[in-house]
């Protein structure tokens, strides 16, 4: 956070709406994978089964643990040392 | 975001995210529903199909997001306790 705090208020807004907008993107894309991966494309019903809804959960879960991982590794890639910048800004305070 | 009442660029933004929500939708469920092409005309059980596939994929929706929300706060939280603990790095 504290390399962020530095810049100049346009650009930390500019950083913010980017987190948002990354933030968004990563939604849609945990959902399209979890309905593709726990919602059978029979769609007799409207209601979400009870073993559909502990497969989402489950789903959101896992995906957002891998999110975190890969993050982790990512930055841990790119800039050896100093992880926590990155992890932090990957972890936006959504409001 | 303390403004209650929404920008013009933010009710753009809604409004686009909603098309680009219903485009999703549409493909989602005409690929999974639609496998007939001998006939020009929707079959009733495969208009019926769409419709419980977009009902369903809203509930879908509405459920990740909760255990989104919940995760999102929980990680708040976490980094909250971690920088009061580091004494505020800075």
């Amino acid at each position: 956070m504290a390399a962020i705090s530095q810049l100049d208020p346009a650009k930390l807004q500019l950083v913010q709406e980017l987190e948002i907008e990354m933030m968004s993107d990563m939604y849609n894309r945990l959902v399209t994978a979890c309905h593709r991966k726990c919602i059978p494309v029979k769609y007799h019903e409207t209601e979400l089964g009870k073993g559909e809804s502990v497969c989402l959960d489950r789903c959101v879960a896992k995906y957002l643990d891998v999110h975190e991982r890969i993050g982790k590794k990512l930055s841990n890639m790119s800039q050896g040392g100093d992880t926590e910048d990155l992890t932090k800004v990957s972890l936006p305070d959504k409001k | 975001m303390a403004a209650t009442e929404m920008s013009e660029a933010e009710q753009i933004k809604t409004f686009k995210d909603f098309l680009v929500q219903y485009n999703k939708l549409s493909e989602l469920c005409f690929t999974d529903c639609v496998h007939d092409f001998t006939s020009r005309s929707l079959k009733s059980s495969e208009e019926k199909c769409t419709l419980n596939c977009m009902e369903k994929y809203l509930r879908t929706n509405q459920r990740v997001s909760q255990r989104f929300h919940e995760f999102q706060m929980l990680a708040n939280e976490n980094m909250l306790a971690l920088a009061q603990k580091s004494g505020n790095p800075s």
